[in-house]
């Protein structure tokens, strides 16, 4: 049978607003970390192949672009790990008014970084 | 109950065990990402690792790819196209966290 549901509006014809940009944000750093989780279980089953391998990952990892690439890949887990703690605070039918909104869009993009220095600075010192 | 129903309970089930999964991945993937062949194959040889990595990345995958479908779902009109990239994206959410933990717990 032919699927007769109606596809997404295309986004641009909505006016840009803190919810529309968190929620296409959230999709985004979504696909952004599954590509990344599965760049991490290559490199996770490239250890049973050695240290000779494991010396290219690391000159990479160590290098400039690649800490730029963790940093970013830290902010990407930060923004998802927020952003899903208010959509299942939605989930429970809290915060739907425009003004908390607003807020708690606000309170997952400046979040985000907030916690990805907090998560470099303790994984990097304290762990 | 229909299917985007079960997909949507799915989803947020999956969502609540995999965010503290994040964390706990994120804070020690930044404390080890740079280390040494030794200190990560240590890292990655532990039980508790082998274990919490394993639910890490089963979790991730699941929760992506029905993620990954409703945004199929959304933009993709053709109904064959989608059909096909639903079975990819099935499969590789299969085969992917399937590989890692077999390497995983061959490691020694």
């Amino acid at each position: 049978m032919e699927n007769r549901n109606p596809l997404s509006p295309h986004i641009q014809i909505y006016r840009w607003h803190i919810s529309s940009l968190v929620s296409i944000s959230h999709r985004i750093t979504g696909i952004i970390n599954i590509v990344a989780i599965t760049l991490i279980c290559i490199w996770t089953a490239s250890l049973i192949l050695g240290d000779t391998n494991y010396d290219f990952i690391n000159s990479f990892l160590t290098s400039i672009f690649g800490k730029f690439i963790v940093i970013g890949l830290a902010w990407s887990f930060s923004f998802q790990i927020l952003s899903e703690v208010r959509h299942l605070l939605m989930d429970m039918g809290y915060g739907f008014e425009l003004q908390t909104t607003r807020i708690t869009g606000l309170g997952v993009i400046f979040g985000s970084i907030l916690l990805t220095i907090l998560i470099y600075l303790i994984g990097r010192n304290f762990i | 109950m229909n299917l985007a129903t079960k997909k949507w309970i799915f989803l947020k089930i999956s969502s609540i065990i995999l965010l503290p999964l994040m964390v706990w991945f994120i804070f020690n993937f930044i404390a080890i990402y740079d280390q040494s062949y030794e200190e990560v194959l240590k890292f990655f040889s532990n039980s508790t690792t082998k274990f919490l990595f394993s639910l890490f990345i089963v979790f991730a995958y699941f929760f992506s790819s029905l993620s990954i479908s409703e945004v199929f779902e959304d933009y993709i009109g053709n109904d064959k196209i989608k059909n096909v990239a639903n079975r990819l994206l099935f499969l590789s959410a299969i085969i992917i966290p399937l590989l890692t933990i077999i390497s995983l717990f061959n490691l020694n």
